[in-house]
């Protein structure tokens, strides 16, 4: 387990190169241009002096082989620029604002973990009845909605008309509560969803009517024999909404303006803010391999057919 | 008398001497509002500059010019020495005299890094500066320049930071150590993607602005910022028209006593600028017919949800030297048919003109992401249907769009007179410079080098009337040659909660009155 983790562990580096490489170029080959985009910031006229002194000024009038190499030797430095909308560096800024995504991030996974494992198995113990249909409508509509919609649905009924929680802002657990169910509620449908229908498929199996001719309990059967197997799939599909829960977030966060590195990263897009796109890719790039690597690992202790790597032979 | 009767006392006694009224005002703006240096753009926010820093003459809603840190100056016979008397016994906010040498100081840090200034054409305009005594500075220029006094005022770069806070050598380029201005605001903190907190300064000159403190909150959505200012959490929205979306505008302003709303007048121009280098807008009856066959009425009323006027000239007629008395190209399509039958644009089955094996077809392009440009351009795209003229919609980002406006790819592009105290004649100055849409939508006319000379000469004139007369000419022409289709007139917008009293439009967007601004329940006691 341990020369697993290691060993994705050590791919990380190489990654991160060949992503930058990546974004780099991408970032460069279309159209438009950060030095326009910087005036226009600026409300000053794009003279073509004016337009000269911004590329300089944001080192834009280098060849692009140097802009890289420059860029790539400051970033092994850890400096990874000024961003051309602030003008201030870039890694701590997007460090300061991480924090706050992550608490969003990791607050609507858990909302989404916490309501959804209950709501799929009290409709795989309800299969047909109404509270199977009521989970499954849930399901649906999660599914379906934007979550910006879903964002601005609450807060209309929540902070306008109900006046219980603030439309905006953060600082308290009551600014959590609809950023998170926001960005959550797409990836709990699918979860209580799926675990309805693992469940019914997991007690069907000979080891649980097995179980039953032992003579366990029907609690005990559930828990151990059905929940614990159903949970796999559940899993997977968790480590895959990592990935839409933070892209929830970069939206949602606008919304309800949550000072976090999802705002910072799309008015950087907006505004073609090469250092903190490319910052930003970066260190979305570790997130995302290490909760890969955290859902592997949790699939390992779920269930040990699974072995990684070979240590265990 | 018994504890709980105490209690209640002293509860109610509590209440009764606590401030009625929140001694903050609280605004927001869609980011942080940047390190304050007063001669550097992004990512400093204009408002914020203005607050803190100042001019030596400031611009007023009539368009004429009032002292400020200067009390009076002197201009040459020949309109190129300015002598300012400077307005004694201010001081910068860390204690610092504003004074002649701290003024030098300023407008040589600020010409030290002249190319980041060369859109102005002041900073090309000036020659030297000195100090001619304590509290004279002046000011030489090469040539006469009309604007002179209006570019001063300025929200950015003439304004005045403390000597002692400036960087290095004097110089201001490359940051500060401190945002230190003579204004009625201090910067006292900034929280990254939460707010900035300006306290009043206690020394300010023009006496102590109403509330103590300013916390101005990052809303980047217009949708949000609405909805804080209804739950209380700002109590103030003001500023261009997109701070907040039309419609939330319109509900807040039905919610009085509780809101007060208000839009200001004229401050800008949006104007379509029509291509006359490039067919088929080259032709002048298509861009005549253009120009009369879109419902503007309508499309204020639908689109604009009868916010902003409907715009008939190129610069509203409240804007000096621009009330000409000419005739608008009114809505007419009849009369916009008859022009292009005239031209020889004949209807094609398709519905569609042609001439010589030619459609008449044109392409409007408008940022894609601006829902209103997308609405407008819809508009007239379905009025010059009516009329047979094809429009193909080209929907970009916006530094594509002002690509296209500085290279001149375009047929009809969106555009905005730039507002008090630019236009006219600094509005006016731009269109001589080939990277304004202004200059490539001219191009094509046939007398656009007298336009152009009408310009130069205006802007050199130190007599008003002849100033006045070469304005006419060239907006006479603009006016007749329909180079341009205005749309409407951007205005600002004001919304404030009836805990805030005072509030009244700047003459400028970006100069916002703050400082005027008190508690409302302190009007009582005034």
């Amino acid at each position: 387990m341990l020369r697993f983790v290691l060993a994705r562990l050590a791919l990380i580096p190489p990654m991160l190169l060949g992503v930058s490489l990546l974004v780099f170029v991408v970032l460069r080959l279309g159209p438009g241009d950060p030095a326009l985009d910087y005036l226009r910031l600026s409300q000053v006229p794009p003279t073509d002096a004016a337009l000269l002194d911004a590329r300089a000024m944001l080192g834009l009038d280098r060849p692009f082989a140097v802009q890289y190499l420059d860029w790539l030797w400051r970033a092994l430095h850890g400096d990874f620029g000024l961003s051309y909308a602030t003008r201030r560096p870039v890694l701590p800024d997007l460090l300061g604002y991480l924090p706050a995504t992550l608490e969003l991030a990791g607050t609507a996974l858990v909302v989404s973990l916490a309501l959804s494992l209950p709501l799929g198995a009290w409709a795989a113990a309800h299969r047909g009845l109404w509270q199977d249909r009521l989970v499954r409508g849930i399901a649906v509509l999660g599914v379906s909605l934007p979550n910006f919609w879903v964002a601005f649905l609450l807060v209309v009924v929540f902070s306008v008309t109900l006046g219980w929680l603030p439309a905006m802002g953060s600082g308290t657990i009551a600014h959590l509560v609809m950023p998170a169910l926001a960005i959550g509620l797409m990836s709990l449908s699918v979860n209580a969803r799926l675990l309805r229908a693992s469940m019914l498929e997991a007690a069907g199996g000979r080891h649980v009517l097995y179980a039953r001719l032992r003579g366990l309990s029907e609690r005990a059967v559930t828990r151990r024999h059905v929940f614990r197997n159903a949970l796999v799939p559940v899993v997977t599909a968790t480590g895959m909404h990592v990935g839409e829960l933070l892209g929830g977030v970069l939206v949602v966060e606008t919304i309800f303006s949550w000072p976090g590195v999802g705002r910072y990263a799309v008015s950087a897009i907006y505004d073609r803010d090469y250092p903190v796109i490319q910052c930003f890719t970066l260190v979305m790039t570790v997130v995302f391999v290490l909760c890969n690597l955290a859902v592997d690992v949790a699939y390992a202790w779920l269930d040990p057919r699974i072995r990684l790597g070979d240590d265990a032979a | 008398m018994s504890k709980l009767a105490s209690l209640a006392v002293a509860v109610f006694l509590a209440f009764a001497v606590a401030p009625a009224a929140s001694q903050t005002l609280t605004y927001s703006w869609p980011t942080n509002v940047g390190p304050l240096n007063p001669h550097l753009y992004a990512p400093n926010q204009m408002f914020a500059q203005a607050s803190v820093y100042e001019p030596l003459v400031k611009y007023r809603a009539d368009g004429t010019i009032a002292p400020w840190l200067a009390t009076a100056w002197t201009v040459s016979a020949d309109g190129r020495t300015y002598d300012f008397t400077l307005r004694p016994g201010v001081t910068f906010s860390d204690g610092t005299p504003f004074d002649a040498a701290a003024v030098k100081a300023n407008f040589d840090a600020i010409l030290a890094n002249r190319a980041r200034h060369d859109w102005l054409d002041l900073t090309r305009q000036i020659d030297r500066t000195e100090i001619a005594g304590p509290l004279a500075f002046r000011l030489v220029l090469k040539h006469p320049h009309d604007p002179t006094l209006r570019e001063l005022a300025l929200p950015r770069p003439f304004r005045f930071v403390s000597p002692a806070a400036m960087g290095e050598g004097g110089t201001t380029a490359a940051g500060l150590k401190a945002p230190v201005g003579t204004g009625p605001w201090r910067l006292v903190a900034t929280r990254l993607g939460v707010s900035d907190t300006f306290a009043a300064n206690p020394s300010y000159w023009g006496g102590k602005p109403g509330f103590e403190r300013l916390v101005v909150k990052v809303i980047p959505d217009p949708n949000t910022r609405a909805i804080a200012l209804q739950t209380g959490e700002i109590d103030l929205v003001y500023g261009a028209a997109g701070q907040i979306p039309s419609e939330a505008f319109l509900r807040l302003r039905a919610q009085a006593p509780a809101f007060s709303a208000a839009v200001s007048t004229p401050l800008a121009t949006r104007v379509l600028a029509l291509n006359s280098a490039r067919s088929p807008t080259d032709d002048p009856a298509v861009r005549l017919a253009i120009n009369r066959a879109v419902d503007k009425d309508t499309l204020v009323r639908t689109v604009l949800d009868g916010i902003e006027p409907r715009a008939d000239f190129l610069f509203a007629p409240s804007v000096p030297d621009a009330d000409l008395g000419l005739a608008p190209h009114g809505f007419d399509p009849a009369a916009a048919e008859t022009l292009l039958d005239a031209a020889g644009w004949v209807q094609q089955a398709d519905g569609v003109r042609a001439k010589g094996g030619r459609a008449l077809a044109v392409e409007l392009d408008f940022v894609g992401t601006n829902a209103q440009q997308k609405a407008i351009a819809e508009v007239i795209q379905a009025d010059l249907a009516r009329i047979g003229i094809a429009v193909r919609l080209v929907g970009e980002e916006e530094s594509a769009i002002l690509a296209r406006q500085k290279d001149g790819r375009f047929g009809l592009i969106f555009g905005e007179t730039w507002g008090p105290p630019y236009d006219p004649a600094s509005f006016l100055s731009a269109m001589r410079a080939p990277s304004h849409a202004d200059y490539q939508a001219q191009k094509g006319l046939p007398d656009k080098a007298g336009i152009d000379a009408a310009i130069t000469a205006a802007l050199a004139a130190t007599d008003p009337a002849e100033r006045k007369r070469l304005t006419a000419k060239v907006l006479t022409a603009l006016h007749e040659t329909a180079v341009y289709l205005p749309i409407s007139h951007a205005v600002a917008i004001e919304v404030h909660r009836s805990t805030v009293a005072g509030v009244a439009f700047g003459a400028t967007l970006n100069e916002i009155p703050f400082a005027g601004m008190h508690p409302a329940s302190a009007t009582a006691g005034r």
